[in-house]
């Protein structure tokens, strides 16, 4: 009996020492990943530092939104670099630290921790989806850090008053669809649409949107013929558009994702209903998903807004594309638009430093709260909490190519106005 | 009243589809009592095959029907050997649910693999097609799915009735001791029944890549509506899973065209809870034997 106690002691000590050796060396291994980074954190960086400027990220490589996660992955070591072969940002390299947060909200809040308070990153940018920015970016308040994300912009993320975080695309989500209005009101009278109906899919990120369109058609006189919002288990949309087609409304303006933008024209096809004026928050702007889910022949003069597209005329827009495409392969619209928003928070930062000589948190804060700031995805500048204070692009379907036509500045074409019918 | 029209019309030509789809989840519950939560996933992994026959060989997924039927009554017979025959008969009922669930999040596992998780449809030329008929519209690809949903759901009928392999089948359903007294191998049987249940899910896979956007987490929405009609019709009946497609289908579709789309799925729970509270075993179930 003894000697099986003893036994099951020294076992329990072996096991113990084990446990104590593999902890210390797994201190030991943090400890030395973060010397590197932590001697450029302690203490005011100034320029004349040459240690690498540590920028972390938490993305979502699983889970959800995988496939987004992964495209502003791109985006940011791409940025990365391009900034490195220009000498990096005021003489030190930039080294991306991106983890993985499975698309949890709990997860990211994790890794932000770990990233600020283990790996004294000096730096983050944002995750992807709205759900993940708002707890990452209570993190990054908490310890003072500047919140450049390019992918949280829903109402609740600028619920939180946050004066650190900086949403990197033209407009806040639920007014994206406004220059659609703005277009349509800019018009001639005679030319208006007069009557509207309004499909929505029940989500924050689209009924929405749809919802100010028609604030501003109904104070202008265009009459609501027909409006319905649908939850989104509603695979199958032909009821509503057999609804939609009954009322024969001149404007069909949709708040639509993605799925439900395909089936919405689908059924509208297979009823034989072509608005004289169409537009869709989402979906249709996609220059590959969309025409190959409703066909090509039905996608010309249908509308929808964008930040970045192919054919951009932002400044910087082609050498971003020369420099993806030699990295990842592909063609130009093969690139997700969630990359062009992760390469343009990096863009910020180079002109941040280019034009104070500092990149540390509270500058990029104080500076970027002023101005206005050309990126890839439009000039950008942001009101006291992060909303930003732009315009999407307006982009039509023309001759079958996603084509910016309003406003002027960015327009490549008239509009194209009435629709042409489907398969035209 | 045109709207209305349009919607039983809509409807109808619906319910062919889940039919389809749901004759495979009852036959499967008929024959082995096993509630096969994977049937979903295997429609979208027939979804998918014929999507990639379509998208990269230019076959078209009607024709391809043939083709993905075999390929998913091979994986059925899989299936079956693999998870569910190890069950010991007598928990079988209970450990199928966990046992289903868990192959259809490996179907989902390795179709998020695969294909990724951007929405996928089978684009023909003739997928947004649609015939006039006085004023109303009848949808090319529901038609032909309906036409096709008719002609499985014969040959399902013929294969049980007319052949010795039906026979044993029926035979197994309504009472496996009897049935294995007498000579019918009911392990092979129960195999060779999920693979038929499986292969019903190719063609049902065709029609659905042609109709609806589909990615690997579809199969929720769709396994929840399947066990739905499947109680409804009556556990184990493959002509009530009919009957009670077209009930889900037809009101889900008016409710939507003639009230609110919100109130579609409430409007067929309604139904449902009715009709259990009438009939508990469904509207052509038997409550001690299987009834094919």
């Amino acid at each position: 009996m003894s000697s099986g106690n003893r036994l099951r002691r020294r076992v329990l000590v072996a096991a113990t020492s084990a446990a104590v050796v593999i902890l210390a060396s797994a201190c030991a291994g943090t400890a030395s990943t973060s010397t590197s980074s932590s001697a450029a954190t302690s203490g005011t960086p100034s320029p004349t530092t040459t240690a690498p400027l540590v920028i972390g990220a938490s993305v979502s490589l699983t889970g959800d939104f995988a496939d987004s996660g992964k495209a502003v992955k791109a985006g940011y070591e791409l940025w990365a670099d391009e900034v490195n072969k220009k000498g990096g940002i005021l003489g030190r390299q930039v080294q991306m630290k991106i983890v993985d947060d499975t698309s949890s909200p709990t997860q990211v809040v994790t890794n932000y921790q770990n990233l600020i308070t283990q790996d004294k990153v000096d730096l983050v940018f944002g995750p992807f989806s709205s759900l993940l920015t708002i707890p990452a970016s209570q993190v990054a308040k908490r310890y003072s850090y500047a919140f450049i994300e390019p992918a949280g912009g829903g109402p609740k993320v600028f619920a939180q008053k946050l004066d650190n975080l900086f949403f990197v695309q033209p407009a806040p989500v639920v007014k994206s669809g406004d220059v659609y209005a703005d277009w349509i009101l800019s018009l001639p009278k005679a030319d208006q649409p007069k009557t509207a109906a309004y499909a929505e899919l029940d989500d924050p990120f689209s009924a929405p949107i749809a919802e100010n369109i028609r604030a501003r058609f109904e104070a202008a006189g265009i009459q609501t013929v027909y409006k319905q919002v649908y939850p989104a288990e509603t695979r199958d949309l032909t009821a509503i558009m057999s609804k939609v087609a009954a009322a024969n409304p001149d404007v069909l303006v949709s708040g639509t994702q993605s799925e439900d933008a395909y089936s919405q024209v689908k059924s509208l096809v297979q009823l034989k209903f072509s608005p004289k004026f169409m537009f869709m928050s989402n979906g249709a702007n996609s220059p590959v998903e969309f025409p190959s889910k409703v066909g090509v022949n039905n996608v010309n003069g249908i509308m929808s807004t964008a930040d970045w597209y192919p054919g951009s005329p932002a400044e910087s827009s082609p050498a971003f594309v020369a420099a993806y495409t030699a990295k990842y392969g592909g063609a130009e619209t093969d690139i997700d638009p969630s990359s062009a928003e992760a390469f343009s928070c990096g863009q910020l930062l180079e002109q941040v430093a280019a034009k104070t000589g500092k990149i540390d948190n509270a500058t990029i804060i104080s500076t970027l709260h002023q101005g206005t700031w050309p990126t890839l995805v439009g000039n950008l500048s942001w009101d006291a909490i992060g909303q930003p204070t732009g315009s999407f692009s307006l982009i039509q379907w023309i001759n079958q190519k996603l084509t910016p036509v309003f406003p002027a500045d960015v327009a490549k074409a008239a509009p194209v106005y009435p629709k042409p019918n489907w398969g035209g | 009243m045109h709207a209305l029209i349009q919607g039983l019309i809509l409807g109808i030509l619906t319910g062919g589809v889940y039919a389809l789809m749901a004759s495979g989840q009852t036959l499967i519950f008929g024959i082995m009592k096993v509630v096969n939560l994977a049937q979903g996933a295997m429609v979208i992994l027939a979804a998918y095959f014929s999507y990639t026959l379509f998208a990269d060989f230019g076959v078209d997924p009607l024709l391809a029907i043939p083709l993905t039927t075999a390929v998913m009554f091979g994986l059925g017979v899989v299936i079956q050997l693999v998870f569910l025959r190890p069950l010991k008969r007598e928990d079988s009922a209970q450990l199928s649910l966990l046992v289903t669930f868990a192959v259809a999040l490996l179907l989902e596992g390795f179709m998020s693999v695969t294909w990724r998780t951007t929405y996928r449809s089978i684009n023909t030329d003739y997928a947004n097609a649609s015939w006039t008929l006085f004023g109303y519209q009848f949808t090319v690809v529901r038609m032909i799915a309906f036409v096709l949903s008719l002609v499985s759901l014969g040959l399902l009928f013929l294969l049980l009735n007319r052949t010795r392999f039906g026979r044993a089948v029926r035979a197994t359903v309504q009472n496996p001791m009897s049935a294995e007294l007498l000579g019918v191998e009911s392990k092979r049987v129960a195999a060779l029944g999920f693979g038929l249940g499986a292969a019903t899910a190719a063609a049902a896979g065709s029609v659905y890549g042609l109709l609806y956007p589909f990615n690997s987490g579809s199969h929720y929405d769709l396994i929840s509506e399947l066990l739905s009609i499947v109680v409804l019709g009556g556990m184990g009946s493959v002509g009530g899973a009919v009957i009670a497609a077209l009930i889900v289908s037809t009101s889900s579709a008016v409710v939507a065209t003639m009230f609110n789309p919100t109130w579609s799925s409430f409007t067929f729970f309604v139904i449902l809870i009715l009709v259990l509270l009438i009939r508990p075993q469904g509207l052509f179930g038997t409550v001690e034997r299987g009834a094919l």
